[in-house]
């Protein structure tokens, strides 16, 4: 890490800890308490067993999409007809605002397993599907043209251009689906019924035992982010 | 000159008087207003009156509500918050409450039949640390089991929703969801008997500085709380007619209309309304109750450390 990077934490860092000493709210912890409840809830080992509880849905949701979703996407891409039936779908559930349809799912699904992995999919599907679709339909022409003059079958053309060519947006999909799974298991988690994480800032806010609650918001997005920035390198490396 | 000067100092002394007599509560309900709120509401249109205007606003929770009093931005919550107000940095006081504890814990009678029955199997209660998961690991304690798991469902309608579903086999709900669920689900369920559990569902809470600036006005609206309670005690039926008087929860689907002398007798019959606001009683038996449920954590508290009652005992002077 550079160390501007260092001096650009540490003054976050500050400026959290002032805001929290002045402060702004009574329920507004500084950092260094903040901090120290997340290491005491590392060690009475409440924070690892509710990141079990969240990651059971959140990855079989990532997966689930990552499998159905691509294969989708890749469909639309390659048949007018599926694209005719999906695409709406998909652009609808990219501009609906799911914490209002979310607990809806209950009506459905009730309160368990089902409920909150599928609201992790309607929040990471659209974009795992859009990617792998725009990744497909976005392949050079000049390149397709190419593979037809040497007399390429179709499935030659899909496997030699149409994937290869679009491994790199399909992988950045999955990338932001799972920033969107993040999203969707945290919002399930809080409205749908609390477990894992969800129940972790519910319970700590409800109790006002607020550095505990701002140490399990700050716990998720630094997993979130660094996460998704692992993911990144990684797609920088595959795909350069 | 002398003229402007004398309509000046009369607007002014009009301007005073007008601030003085339309004193603003601004009240903050964790839920939405149902029927439970008559009283709440019949109060709150009596003290207007009187030049007390309680201002109430519906947050989506009982935590959020509490925020906005320990952030100032509300003036007086509704629910029994002990664990935050004993954690939070801010003097927050209980000064009346409003209708004591009144669950009812239902299971399937496909799988069960009574309290031995739901030894290692799962439950489902509102949340960690609320009354409900209290009164359940109280009612465990008594029958000696040992819950499997305990599930966190908020919403006692959710419950009653999931319990016809099947989804929970086993949970505790308000008055109004146990009769919804036994109306629509009939001889499949059963409530199971619940021994004297005394403590407040519903409280009033302020910031301690707050009620002492705002004594007279606090008064003034716990006056008008206690007394709709005399009134319901005496006939639980008046609040069907004092609501068509006062025009109140308009919105009301029709055919909740039946649930009202229905939810206040079977109230009167447990006897949740305090006559006299609970006051040190009610302290007392929060204070047992809520530190069995592990909401105070605090050895030995103290009834000051969690209640202010000088508003009660001055409303309950001019009420005599």
């Amino acid at each position: 890490m550079r160390r501007w990077q260092l001096a650009s934490f540490a003054l976050f860092f500050g400026l959290w800890e002032l805001a929290g000493r002045w402060p702004v709210s009574p329920a507004f912890p500084p950092f260094s308490s903040t901090f120290l409840a997340f290491i005491e809830m590392l060690r009475d080992g409440s924070l690892g067993k509710a990141y079990l509880v969240t990651a059971q849905p959140l990855l079989l949701g990532v997966a689930l999409c990552a499998l159905a979703g691509i294969a989708f996407g890749i469909g639309m891409g390659l048949s007018r007809t599926i694209e005719w039936l999906s695409l709406p779908v998909f652009i609808i559930l990219q501009a609906a605002p799911m914490a209002a349809i979310i607990p809806l799912l209950t009506y459905m699904y009730g309160i368990g397993l089902t409920s909150k992995v599928l609201a992790v999919i309607m929040l990471a599907a659209p974009v795992i599907v859009m990617n792998s679709y725009k990744g497909i339909r976005n392949t050079p022409p000049s390149l397709l043209q190419m593979c037809r003059s040497f007399q390429g079958t179709r499935v030659q053309e899909v496997v030699k251009i149409v994937l290869p060519h679009a491994a790199a947006l399909i992988f950045t999909g999955l990338r932001l689906g799972l920033a969107m799974g993040f999203i969707g298991i945290v919002i399930a988690e809080l409205l749908i019924t609390p477990t894992g994480i969800g129940d972790l800032i519910s319970y700590h806010g409800s109790t006002a035992d607020y550095p505990k609650m701002f140490a399990t918001i700050a716990s998720i997005v630094a997993v979130a982010a660094i996460s998704l920035h692992l993911l990144q390198r990684l797609e920088q490396r595959l795909f350069p | 000159m002398r003229i402007l000067s004398a309509a000046l100092a009369a607007a002014l002394v009009v301007t005073a008087g007008t601030a003085s007599a339309q004193t603003k509560i601004k009240y903050a309900l964790g839920d939405v207003l149902g029927i439970d709120d008559l009283p709440l509401l019949v109060a709150a249109e009596r003290a207007k009156k009187r030049g007390v205007e309680v201002e109430i606003t519906s947050f989506k929770n009982e935590d959020i509500a509490t925020q906005a009093v320990i952030n100032g931005q509300a003036d007086v919550g509704q629910g029994t918050p002990y664990a935050a107000l004993e954690k939070v940095n801010v003097p927050i006081r209980f000064f009346v409450q409003l209708w004591s504890l009144q669950f009812f814990p239902v299971v399937a009678n496909e799988h069960y039949k009574g309290w031995k029955d739901l030894d290692g199997q799962e439950i489902a209660v509102q949340g960690r640390g609320s009354g409900t998961e209290a009164i359940m690991l109280l009612m465990a304690k008594q029958h000696g089991i040992k819950y499997k798991n305990i599930s966190y469902v908020p919403g006692s309608q959710v419950r009653a929703l999931a319990m016809l579903k099947g989804n929970i086999r086993a949970t505790i709900l308000d008055s109004t969801n146990k009769n919804f669920l036994l109306k629509e689900g009939g001889s499949k369920f059963t409530v199971l008997p619940l021994g004297n559990v005394k403590a407040s569902d519903e409280a009033l809470f302020a910031r301690r500085d707050y009620l002492e600036k705002n004594q007279a006005a606090i008064t003034v609206f716990v006056e008008e709380l206690v007394r709709v309670n005399r009134e319901i005690n005496k006939d639980p039926g008046s609040m069907v007619k004092v609501r068509k008087e006062l025009g109140l929860l308009k919105d009301l689907p029709a055919k909740l209309d039946d649930e009202i002398p229905t939810y206040f007798k079977e109230g009167v019959a447990g006897g949740i309304f305090p006559n006299d606001g609970g006051g040190e009683n009610a302290a007392k038996s929060d204070l047992e109750f809520y530190a069995l449920s592990g909401s105070i954590k605090k050895e030995s508290p103290k009834i000051e450390d969690f209640w202010h009652l000088a508003p009660l005992k001055a409303a309950l002077a001019k009420l005599k």
